[in-house]
């Protein structure tokens, strides 16, 4: 057998496996973030009774999922009733492949890894919407069209955000993407309006708070999972904190220059140290940006569904297109 | 199971209404309920009972028509302020039409304090309005003082002045939060439980009770001010408004509530006063109406304070008028604090009082609203009949003039602003 095959598929497994081992941590992170940083924030304890500080506590809960029963409704199609958690998990899992760690850490160092990106994760809502139907709730229905309505409305703003930042680095390959940030500054700088389209959006792509319409629990109980239970229901929310995290990621790539270093420190160390170098960079700016998500969703309250469109299409889009026709003209006219 | 002859079986209350109105329909010249070849439609349908609609409004409420469908909010939903059900009629997120059923907390309150004796009926009607414990039993405490022919002694209105505006202050402070929680933000509720918290404690201090104080007595109030609850009193005077102005803060210029609540759920002056709406609700809605003013009880014509109203009637307006009610109530406090005459705080009365036969009625200003308490008495231990108005039962009314034409995640933000208590409602 042909080596390069052989070795190209060891290097896929265990690239996948990697990834999908690494969903886990993070999801796990999140919710503890959650819990811990919102108490704080309500001024209460939050969890403190299992590991020093409670730090095991989401641990606890995830096994907790897992011991629980995984009841399917008497009227459900049962068969869509199961595939829906896995659609939305593999859509965050699979978008994680081109994720940039590291300089030498991506798993899929694609060319066109932005539009494989953007393409992957919208995936989710299929997920979201066959949740919905599947479930023979009308709770779920309605939170199953909300998300349709609200995560392809967002999508578009979404993408054409960061349209600006490729047309200036030229490339949609997130490693050179950011080869180009480490030449010129990080995009943050170049395309400041694209950072806050970017950043309004993948909130509303993400379900997070103040665009939480899909789950809204004061309206919905909750959205296209109010059904789910057990495992299933786990996959959902794991899939949710992935997703955040991997925008976060992705927000970092682009406007923040990825694993570089900033301004006091040398950007980028050559060598396997390197490569740890810049995973710590990119890990510590991508949880500043969860962070902030967590504390948005302290403060702020959510956003009526109307409202919520009407800022995509009326407000995100324009701007976004704006964005794009200066950035256009200032390459052309600059050549920069 | 065992198979029932139908030629021997007794009816059912339900289908025996059914035959009955039937009877009336054929006496009308009116085609009866059932269609003649065959069962009633609704029979078929998930979500609608299956029986005819027994009412005008339950035959315009079950009508659904393409397009369109019935969603229950509650009884086991999370922002139905209690155990309240809202039959809602969608198309798509709009709601068409609203429809509150009632009844699913009552206890029998009335009926309750109808078989106590006077003094504990004061009890009994602590957990009605679990928000506003104190006012339950002011209303019925000035009642039977009307009934008995006694006073409370000075210093016993001036405490009962006292702890019933602590108890609005964390009343509408809770409505703050909830308001907030139904669209969505977790923080301003935990803060406002905080503020409640201190008061509470405050309430416990002189009373014995965190949340149904039982404090009020025909003739005066439980126990004199001691030196915890003075020194707590200071404590918490000193932090209220920087507690209030937090949450305030967090809430009042945010524009994500601003969006919400402005224009939303507008309730018209002239529309409130003909439903009976009472309280902030009225006030909010441009109409000066506050018992403590237009008939005054208890000290309160010796006390200075505003009759604050909003122009908008909206829900934000609610909300505004909520926070100006807070510093109105702790102008009030203060001014108490400065006025209170020393004395006994309870009027000779015996064990178990025998009022002559009559009547009475006290409505005082609860922070939901009038709430009122009719009493007669036939000379016997026990209250003939006890019945009370509850002000969240009537502001619940408005629910259908508000909501419909709005949308779904609106019911709850509108619901809120009206800040109905269901252990109130349902009694």
């Amino acid at each position: 057998m042909d080596f390069d095959l052989l070795l190209g598929v060891g290097r896929f497994l265990l690239a996948t496996t990697l990834l999908l081992l690494l969903t886990v941590p993070t999801a796990f992170i999140i919710i503890q973030m959650e819990m811990k940083i919102i108490a704080q924030m309500n001024l209460r304890f939050g969890p403190n009774r299992i590991g020093p500080r409670g730090i095991f506590q989401s641990t606890i809960h995830g096994f907790k999922v897992l011991a629980k029963e995984d009841t399917v409704p008497d009227q459900a199609d049962r068969s869509t009733f199961t595939l829906a958690p896995w659609m939305v998990y593999m859509a965050a899992a699979m978008s994680m492949l081109v994720i940039p760690f590291a300089p030498g850490a991506i798993a899929a160092d694609l060319n066109i890894g932005i539009v494989y990106f953007f393409a992957v994760l919208g995936l989710s809502v299929v997920g979201l919407l066959v949740a919905g139907w599947a479930s023979y709730n009308k709770y779920s229905l309605l939170g199953g069209l909300r998300s349709a309505a609200q995560m392809v409305s967002y999508e578009i703003p979404l993408t054409l955000s960061i349209v600006g930042a490729v047309v200036l680095a030229g490339t949609l390959s997130f490693s050179e993407l950011i080869a180009w940030q480490l030449e010129h500054g990080w995009l943050l700088v170049w395309q400041p309006i694209g950072l806050g389209i970017f950043y309004v959006s993948s909130l509303a792509e993400v379900n997070r708070t103040p665009f939480d319409m899909v789950e809204a629990d004061s309206e919905l109980v909750a959205g296209p999972f109010t059904e789910y239970s057990g495992m299933r229901f786990g996959f959902f929310f794991f899939a949710e904190y992935v997703a955040l995290f991997i925008m976060s990621g992705i927000l970092v790539s682009l406007f923040f220059g990825g694993w570089l270093a900033p301004w006091p420190f040398p950007a980028q160390l050559g060598g396997f140290g390197g490569t740890l170098y810049g995973a710590f960079w990119f890990f510590l700016k991508t949880y500043i940006f969860v962070f902030i998500a967590v504390w948005l969703r302290a403060t702020l309250p959510r956003v009526r569904v109307d409202q919520l469109m009407g800022m995509a299409w009326k407000v995100l889009l324009p701007l976004a297109l704006v964005n794009l026709f200066i950035t256009a003209i200032a390459v052309v006219v600059f050549d920069l | 199971m065992t198979k029932i002859d139908p030629e021997t079986r007794i009816p059912d209350p339900i289908e025996l209404d059914r035959i009955e109105e039937d009877r009336l329909r054929a006496v009308a010249g009116l085609a009866p309920m059932r269609s003649p070849g065959g069962e009633y439609a609704g029979f078929d349908q998930v979500g609608i009972p299956d029986r005819p609609p027994q009412t005008e409004r339950e035959r315009e409420i079950y009508a659904i028509e393409e397009g369109e469908m019935l969603i229950n909010m509650g009884p086991q939903h999370p922002s139905t302020h209690g155990v309240m059900r809202l039959l809602v009629k969608v198309r798509g997120e709009i709601v068409v039409d609203i429809d509150p059923v009632l009844g699913y907390l009552h206890r029998g309150i009335e009926k309750l304090c109808e078989n106590a004796t006077y003094t504990t009926v004061l009890t009994y009607v602590d957990p009605m309005d679990y928000l506003s414990t104190m006012h339950n039993e002011h209303a019925p405490a000035i009642a039977f003082e009307k009934l008995y022919g006694v006073r409370p002694p000075k210093r016993a209105e001036y405490i009962r002045a006292l702890v019933v505006e602590l108890n609005r202050v964390f009343s509408h402070g809770l409505m703050m939060g909830f308001l907030a929680l139904d669209m969505g933000g977790l923080t301003p509720i935990l803060y406002a439980f905080i503020n409640r918290d201190e008061i509470v404690d405050l309430l416990s201090a002189i009373s014995g009770q965190r949340m149904l104080f039982n404090f009020f007595r025909v003739g005066g109030v439980n126990f004199d001010t001691n030196d915890e609850f003075l020194s707590r009193l200071g404590t918490w005077r000193s932090n209220v408004m920087k507690n209030i102005e937090m949450n305030e803060r967090m809430i009042t210029d945010n524009e994500i509530f601003r969006a919400r609540t402005i224009d939303m759920g507008t309730l018209s002056g002239q529309d409130a006063i003909s439903l009976g709406v009472t309280g902030p609700n009225l006030r909010a809605s441009g109409v000066p109406f506050d018992v403590r003013r237009a008939h005054p009880y208890s000290i309160y014509n010796e006390l200075e304070f505003d009759v604050i109203t909003q122009p908008g009637g909206d829900s934000y307006a609610r909300y505004l008028q909520r926070i100006a009610e807070i510093k109105q109530s702790i102008h009030l406090i203060d001014q108490i604090i400065d006025k209170m005459p020393h004395g006994p705080v309870q009027a000779q009365v015996p064990g178990i009082i025998r009022p002559k036969p009559g009547r009475a009625y006290a409505a005082i200003e609860s922070p939901r609203g009038l709430y009122s308490v009719y009493a007669i008495s036939d000379g016997g231990p026990n209250p003939y009949r006890f019945r009370m108005r509850d002000p969240s039962f009537i502001s619940l009314q408005a629910m259908p003039k508000l909501m419909p034409g709005r949308l779904v995640a609106d019911t709850m933000a509108i619901m809120a602003s009206l800040d109905p208590v269901m252990g109130g409602v349902d009694k």
